[in-house]
């Protein structure tokens, strides 16, 4: 029924006939019967299924981690999956070996996950590993036992053993490095060659028409889960075209496939967006990040997407595809209301566009949610406001969380403005935006609440663009705000 | 009275040294209940209740049966017929695969007669609510502690406090769910269950299924967290071996995650309205209490009041709140951290009124010669004296604050058996039929019977999780390690004393004339006369030698005393409160491994940070379920939320062994408040401490 998947399972070469749509997870545990890839909330939250995916891109194989709970079995196709067993050699490794050694695994069953993703992170920055590597490792990692103080500590051991690495260089390098000091298994200097040797269909439904299109499946999957394995699936990411970052004529162009940790990690989106590591370790998990999608998180329609909030307030238009016809779409303009698109069934989100934002202009993003990170915010909010000396020329300003839709406050911006930039025009500004929003009271907050942190936050904003202007601490003896 | 060797001649207690299955578990060899999967297994699943209350007037699994790939079905989980929370168990299914199985659930059809229902404490007491239960009242008759004379206290007190504290339903959230896997092997059944207690299911299926009980076996050699929610048997495990005998193959029966947060414990809610009486000399003279707290359909939802100080006359009300909501069961010391939570805070609040230092009252008022200890070391490391002097002075919208409380704990050890086994090659098992939360047992089992016998962990394995072995209780209470640890020494200087039997035999002398250095042996005055471990159990021969040991006493201790001391950085423009600091003075006794009894400290102050910031169980009063049932709505602390934490182990080895597991948890909640206080000169009464509550609490003070 289905085209069979080929792909290397660590050692393994696999065919498999499994639907693409089902679960890697599932694959895992079911068919294959490695039990090291643990089950634990099937969201993504707890990362207690990481596993790496390894592509062949430019002549070398390059791993990240990810979440098997919202990864299709179809993804996998020409690609090099390598579980906990995957890693394990005659002895333990360094990664392996740090954790016993630092007592840094108590019931163990978050273990082999954070495992995967340490040797990740090694793999990637080779002799450079640091603290922020660990951190960022163990990002979308949850432990309930004994936590993370054994685990930073375990890090550092790592991180030890890394620097006798000597130096590093591309995944490609420190992956030989590592092998030639006995911290990876031998069978992974053979993976590049045999992965150039696996033939795939570029779908893997054959001719038949797709029901439903996975991207990075990372909200499609936690909602709708256990209807996907039956059905047949289109996974977009065999769609190369679809992904990458590039600048044409004073415009960022972003595939509509690339995922977080691509947009996040390109020179030119971190040139407009200066802040936008820190801003993506808030909203999602390497693992997480290493899937979810731009275009994927546009289409999720979420009232309080974070992608969407930053990119409604780069004046972002969205290029929509039918078969050969396309059309092009302000982001502003794609949301009619709650989870509804102006966008056909079959057209398809190919490609996010937005001008590089001019020299005098400043992007800050922030959310407020109950746990700091890579939780679902209350309330979140963009602003990108150009501006000369002291004058607002033009503010662009998103709130999310507020309204059934993302929502772009025009009001507020046409007032702002002009406008000079003090506590008395914010103080104003926020008034506007309050009558701007429809927050309903819900699991994220009351209604109220979220009245009030959309003027808090409209404060961050200015304190943060513009520290010399806007002086919290004014503010609050001012008795402007509280 | 049996007494430990003195700390400084020991190899390993009291040192640190990694466990014992850390390969295991490090490599994915570690097998968990989820990871079972004999030949021929079935998937099973429990259908619940959608219905907060209803009776069931009909179950038709008709439809269910004939779907291919079913192998088995029951409609007669429910004893009574009558649903009282959405999530308690209705019928049950196994099917060949998982997707079937999820088809199968759609296929029963159940006839719901719906009641009305109350989940949530304010409307479960309020007149005319709907009963819980058709036959008791939802408030339970009043529970009373008192002692001294309270009027007499309270006309004492130069200055009174009241307060109302708010505590609300914490789900375990154990990363492994709850499960079975049922295997029949004509009439003896063999469950392989996550559990906290081996030989509690054992005697729970027994009893459930009335079998024998030598016909059923119980088996945990890992599991994936507990707290508490798995130290007793749950239905789950009969319906599966009840299915595996209808289906005649192995069934795995794991809770998803929903059933998980609905169905199989919780922390009680509390609504605490406390009353304090002092003296201008900063004594405690009265103390009152009246709360309530909801444990679902279940009972005990007591708040453990007055907790920790040294209080002349008080009075404590307590009344359980039954609620449409899933039972509570034990979860890391119980009734304590909603008590310190209130205790801690309405102690600062009179200290405040007193215009003295936190510290300095806590002293007074607080008879535990440990803690007198714990309190001084935690306040110089947390570095108390530089903390902000005025509440809410900081400067700027970031603002630091300091907090402290209390932590206690009573339960020590109880009976456990165990046995060892020498082998003539010098090869050393022994076994107990406890079972390991991660929280080192296995570890321990081996290490103490090598201290004892003088020889390497290598040479010891150590067997436990398994009903077969030699009985030992649940593990819960911080009961594990002074129950264990003290019959496995136990056991191995039985042995011991076997084998000097044995070697006096051979030098034909009596066996009060051998002599131990660690695991050689001689003959007093004759140093010639001497057999080497291995010499010695060459002697057995082809006859392995089995001894049973007990637990016994002088070798633990009960009562625990401990504190916290935290700081934190509120952001009052958005809410967010960050821990920045923990200092967590832990009374240990004899330390059985430093990393695994840091760990469990770390873990419970996690634990703290996370009911204090984040977690809370929300029902919605109109469908009567829990909304926020996956861990993507409930959320639980991370590795970015988790502070800076220093463990502060006070032990005092004379004392024996003492379990740690509870106490670190129960100052978390309490300690950050006051920190919040100091902060911000905002006092949070309610629990969890979320940006919103923080925020329009601000709001409102100004």
């Amino acid at each position: 029924m289905f085209s069979p998947i080929r792909f290397l399972l660590n050692r393994r070469e696999i065919e498999a006939t499994e639907p693409p749509g089902m679960l890697v997870l599932d694959f895992l545990r079911r068919r294959e019967m490695l039990m090291g890839t643990k089950e634990g909330c099937k969201e993504g939250d707890c990362g207690a299924c990481a596993a790496l995916v390894g592509e062949l891109s430019g002549g070398e194989v390059r791993y990240t981690p990810v979440t098997s709970c919202l990864l299709p079995l179809g993804e996998l196709a020409g690609k090099h999956l390598v579980t906990v067993e995957g890693l394990n050699m005659q002895r333990l490794s360094p990664v392996q070996d740090a954790i016993v050694s630092e007592g840094a695994a108590q019931c163990g069953f978050c273990t082999p996950g954070i495992v995967v993703s340490l040797t990740a992170r090694l793999m990637e920055k080779g002799a450079a590993l640091s603290a922020e590597d660990v951190k960022y490792a163990l990002s979308g990692h949850l432990c309930r036992c004994t936590g993370y103080a054994s685990l930073k500590r375990a890090g550092e051991l790592v991180i030890r053993d890394a620097a006798q690495l000597g130096s590093s260089g591309s995944p490609s390098e420190n992956i030989a490095l590592m092998i030639a000091g006995g911290m990876l298994p031998e069978y992974f200097r053979e993976i590049p060659e045999r992965l150039r040797k696996i033939q795939f269909p570029s779908s893997a439904n054959g001719r038949q028409k797709p029901e439903v299109f996975i991207a990075g499946g990372t909200d499609l999957y936690v909602q709708r889960g256990e209807t996907l394995p039956d059905m047949r699936v289109e996974v977009l990411n065999l769609h190369p075209e679809m992904k990458g970052v590039f600048e044409e004529k004073g415009e960022i162009h972003a595939g509509a496939l690339t995922t977080f940790e691509e947009f996040a990690a390109h020179p030119l989106v971190q040139q407009a967006i200066p802040e936008i590591r820190s801003y993506m370790h808030r909203n999602a998990s390497w693992q997480i990040r290493n899937r979810a999608t731009l275009g994927g998180n546009i289409v999720n329609a979420s009232p309080i997407g974070d992608m969407t909030i930053l990119l409604l307030v780069l004046d972002t238009s969205l290029t929509l595809k039918n078969g050969q016809k396309s059309r092009k779409l302000p982001l502003a303009g794609f949301y009619k209301g709650y989870k509804q698109l102006a966008k056909k069934p079959a057209e398809i989100v190919t490609e996010i566009v937005f001008p590089k934002p001019s020299r005098s202009a400043r992007v800050n993003f922030e959310k407020v949610s109950k746990r700091k990170c890579l939780d679902i915010a209350s309330v979140n909010s963009a602003i990108q406001i150009t501006a000369g000396e002291r004058v607002i020329q033009k503010v662009n300003l998103s709130l999310g969380g507020v309204a059934p839709i993302p929502l772009f406050l025009r009001r507020t911006c046409e007032f702002l403005a002009e406008k000079e930039i003090t506590p008395e025009t914010i103080v104003q500004a926020a008034a506007i935006a309050q009558q701007e929003i429809s927050p309903i009271s819900d699991v994220r907050g009351s209604a109220e609440y979220k009245r009030l942190l959309t003027r808090q936050l409209l404060f961050a904003h200015f304190a943060k663009l513009y520290p010399g202007y806007v002086i919290v601490r004014e503010l609050l003896e001012s008795g402007l705000i509280t | 009275m049996a007494k430990w060797k003195p700390l400084e001649r020991m190899d390993f207690l009291g040192k640190a040294y990694p466990r014992v299955e850390g390969p295991d578990k490090v490599s994915g060899r570690a097998k968990y209940t989820q990871d079972q999967a004999p030949a021929g297994m079935l998937y099973g699943a429990i259908l619940t209740s959608p219905h907060a209350a209803a009776k069931i007037i009909r179950i038709d699994d008709s439809k269910v049966r004939q779907l291919s790939g079913v192998k088995a079905a029951l409609t007669d989980v429910h004893p009574t017929g009558t649903v009282r929370y959405a999530g308690e168990e209705v019928a049950a299914v196994a099917a060949t695969t998982p997707e079937i199985l999820a088809d199968a659930l759609e296929l029963f059809e159940v006839q719901y007669e719906t009641l009305p229902f109350a989940v949530d404490i304010e409307t479960a007491m309020k007149e005319g609510a709907p009963r819980v239960f058709a036959d008791k009242a939802n408030i339970s008759d009043a529970r009373v502690e008192e002692e001294g004379d309270l009027e007499a206290g309270f006309a004492k007190a130069d200055v009174v406090v009241e307060s109302e504290f708010r505590t609300q339903v914490q789900v375990h959230t154990p990363l492994e769910a709850h499960g079975s896997l049922a295997m029949w092997n004509g009439e003896e059944l063999t469950i392989w269950d996550s559990t906290q207690a081996v030989h509690g299911v054992r005697e729970g299926v027994a009893n459930a299924l009335e079998m024998p009980i030598n016909k059923v076996r119980v088996i945990c050699q890992h599991m994936g967290g507990g707290f508490g929610s798995k130290l007793q048997p749950g239905r789950y495990s009969a319906i599966a071996a009840r299915l595996a005998k209808q289906a005649g193959a192995p069934v795995k029966l794991m809770l998803d995650r929903k059933t998980e947060f609905l169905g199989v414990g919780n922390r009680p809610n509390s609504i605490q309205k406390l009353k304090l009486g002092a003296g201008r000399d900063g004594r405690v003279t009265a103390f009152s209490a009246i709360t309530y707290g909801t444990a679902g359909i279940g009972t005990n939802a007591g708040v453990r009041l007055p907790i920790v100080y040294d209080i002349p006359n008080y009075r404590h009300e307590h009344y359980d709140v039954f609620t449409n909501a899933g039972a509570a069961r034990p979860f890391r010391a119980p009734g304590c951290p909603q008590a310190v939570f209130s205790m801690d805070q309405i102690m600062d609040e009179m200290a405040e009124k007193l215009g003295m230092d936190p510290l300095e009252f806590r002293l007074k008022n607080d008879a535990n010669p440990a803690r007198q200890q714990e309190w001084r070391i935690g306040a110089e490391k947390i570095g108390w004296a530089k903390r902000n002097p005025k509440p809410g002075s900081d400067p700027g919208p970031l603002k630091r604050g300091m907090g402290m409380a209390a932590s206690i704990w009573w339960p020590g050890g109880r009976g456990t058996q165990a046995m060892i086994t020498v082998y003539p090659d010098g090869m050393v098992e022994v076994r107990c039929g406890t079972q390991d939360l991660g929280t080192g047992t296995r570890t321990y089992v081996a290490s103490v019977a090598a201290e004892e016998l003088g020889l390497e962990m290598a040479q010891v394995r150590a067997l436990i999780g398994d009903s077969d072995y030699p009985k030992s209780g649940a593990s819960g209470g911080s009961t594990t390690a002074p129950s264990v640890a003290p019959a496995i020494k136990n056991t191995a200087e039985k042995t011991r004393e076997a084998l000097a039997e044995i070697a006096a035999k051979h030098f034909g002398v009596s066996p009060a004339q051998m002599e131990w250095q660690k695991s050689t042996i001689t003959v007093k005055n004759s140093p010639a006369k001497k057999l080497g471990w291995k010499e010695l159990c060459s002697l057995l021969d082809t006859e392995p030698l089995e001894v049973r040991g007990e637990w016994v006493e002088g070798l633990s201790s009960a009562g625990v005393a401990g504190c916290q001391f935290v700081e934190v950085a509120v952001d009052t423009l958005t809410g967010r409160i960050a821990v920045e600091k923990v200092v967590a003075v832990a009374d240990c006794g004899l330390v059985l491994n430093r990393l695994t009894t840091e760990s469990q400290i770390n873990g419970g102050v996690i634990q703290g940070i996370s009911y204090a910031l984040f977690e809370d169980r929300l029902m919605d009063p109109h469908t009567g379920t829990m909304v926020n049932s996956d861990l993507e709505n409930y959320k639980i602390s991370g590795s970015i939320e988790t502070p800076e934490i220093e463990v502060i182990i006070y032990d005092e080895w004379e004392r024996g062994v003492i379990g740690v597991g509870e106490p670190p948890t129960i100052p978390t909640a309490g300690a950050i408040a006051n920190a919040v206080y100091n902060a911000t000169g905002v006092r949070l009464r309610e629990i969890p401490m979320t940006p919103d509550r923080v925020l329009l609490a601000l709001a409102k003070k100004s």
